[in-house]
């Protein structure tokens, strides 16, 4: 699917707007400063997405977006292995990164996630003017090319490009790197550039 | 962890749903619920690789590398393009994990995936030589043809081995 200069720039605003709230979170909750990339939204061929994803052992925080729009897509908080033990050390004040990643982690990590995610999603809900809400939480620690793999096999079985957005959130201080990754069905992505488009150009 | 310049990987690597038969290394990398699909001639000391995502192609055939209905006589084909005859081909297959236990969106697709290459291996009459599959981490692999047809499997989880 083809997306104009202006799409682009509606559905990268709409990151923006989103990856901000979820920003806003996290650095509320590691009670220190995070600073979020411009939102990059791509077209990838399924073939390439190692281009995105790398072997990196990361934590994946995955979730379907469900509320009006069925099957609507996945969003995934995407936290690389040092990182994520680093963001669990800030939070329960620990300093030891030299151990392996843990159930501890594993369920800090999940519920950051939560929380950031559901954020995101309120405020593109609340700008488009639909609902969207995030399924429970699926977590994988492992590859992240290879977990989203599995993700990709539940939306790409009729096409062959993909429609991703994705934004780094980083904390300078505790030397913690996180990406917020959507991928949209393409029906839902259809109907996020019309509800977009209305509220750029309203009808009186 | 030691990182891999992607632009050593470009040409090596077989991305998802495509394919390659080549008689030096091939590699496929963050194998999670796909398959790796892979045929060796002993006597050409070539190799193929098919990176399999979903087990029906359902009349989809723009990548035949992509399905495992598909994949399996599109690479058959391809060897015996390149002079390979049955009798010196044996498959292996590599990866199919279940990453997500929470996973309830069209049940384990690694396993289905699995199931599909190995009843079209069956219907084609090549031997399964060697199997790393299911579990629930990730998977990369380098294959090499020159070399026997050994093929190197790193886990998620650390492990490195040899199939």
């Amino acid at each position: 699917m083809d997306l104009s200069d202006q799409q682009l720039d509606m559905l990268k605003e709409m990151g923006n707007i989103g990856a901000s709230h979820a920003a806003t979170s996290l650095s509320q909750m590691l009670m220190s400063e995070i600073e979020m990339t411009v939102p990059e939204v791509v077209v990838v061929d399924i073939s390439r997405i190692n281009k995105y994803f790398s072997e990196e052992i990361s934590a994946m925080v995955v979730f379907e977006i469900q509320g009006e729009i069925q099957p609507a897509g996945y969003i995934i908080y995407h936290v690389p292995k040092s990182s994520a033990i680093r963001l669990t050390n800030t939070m329960l004040g620990s300093t030891d990164e030299d151990r392996d990643f843990n159930e501890m982690d594993e369920s800090a990590i999940t519920e950051i996630g939560n929380i950031m995610i559901s954020h995101f999603l309120d405020a593109t809900a609340e700008l488009l003017g639909v609902v969207m809400l995030p399924s429970p939480p699926m977590v994988a620690i492992d590859m992240a090319l290879a977990a989203f793999e599995n993700i990709l096999a539940q939306v790409a079985g009729d096409i062959n490009e993909i429609i991703l957005f994705s934004t780094e959130l980083k904390s300078t201080n505790n030397d913690i790197s996180s990406t917020i990754v959507m991928l949209p069905e393409e029906q839902t992505l259809k109907q996020i550039l019309t509800l977009l488009n209305n509220l750029i150009n309203p009808e009186i | 962890m030691e990182k891999q310049n992607p632009d050593c990987l470009e040409g090596l690597n077989v991305g998802i749903g495509e394919y390659k038969t080549r008689t030096t290394q091939i590699s496929s990398i963050g194998l999670g619920s796909c398959v790796a699909f892979i045929l060796y001639d002993r006597k050409l000391k070539m190799g193929g690789l098919a990176h399999v995502m979903l087990p029906e192609s359902n009349g989809r055939s723009k990548r035949p590398g992509k399905f495992a209905d598909t994949a399996v006589p599109h690479l058959i084909c391809e060897m015996e393009k390149r002079g390979s005859s049955r009798r010196s081909i044996s498959a292996s297959l590599v990866g199919g994990a279940s990453m997500f236990q929470q996973f309830k969106g069209n049940l384990d697709i690694g396993k289905r995936n699995i199931c599909a290459l190995k009843e079209h291996l069956s219907k084609s009459g090549i031997p399964l030589e060697s199997e790393d599959t299911g579990g629930t981490s990730g998977r990369s692999l380098h294959f090499f043809p020159e070399d026997g047809g050994k093929i190197i499997i790193r886990r998620a989880d650390g492990k490195c081995y040899e199939l």
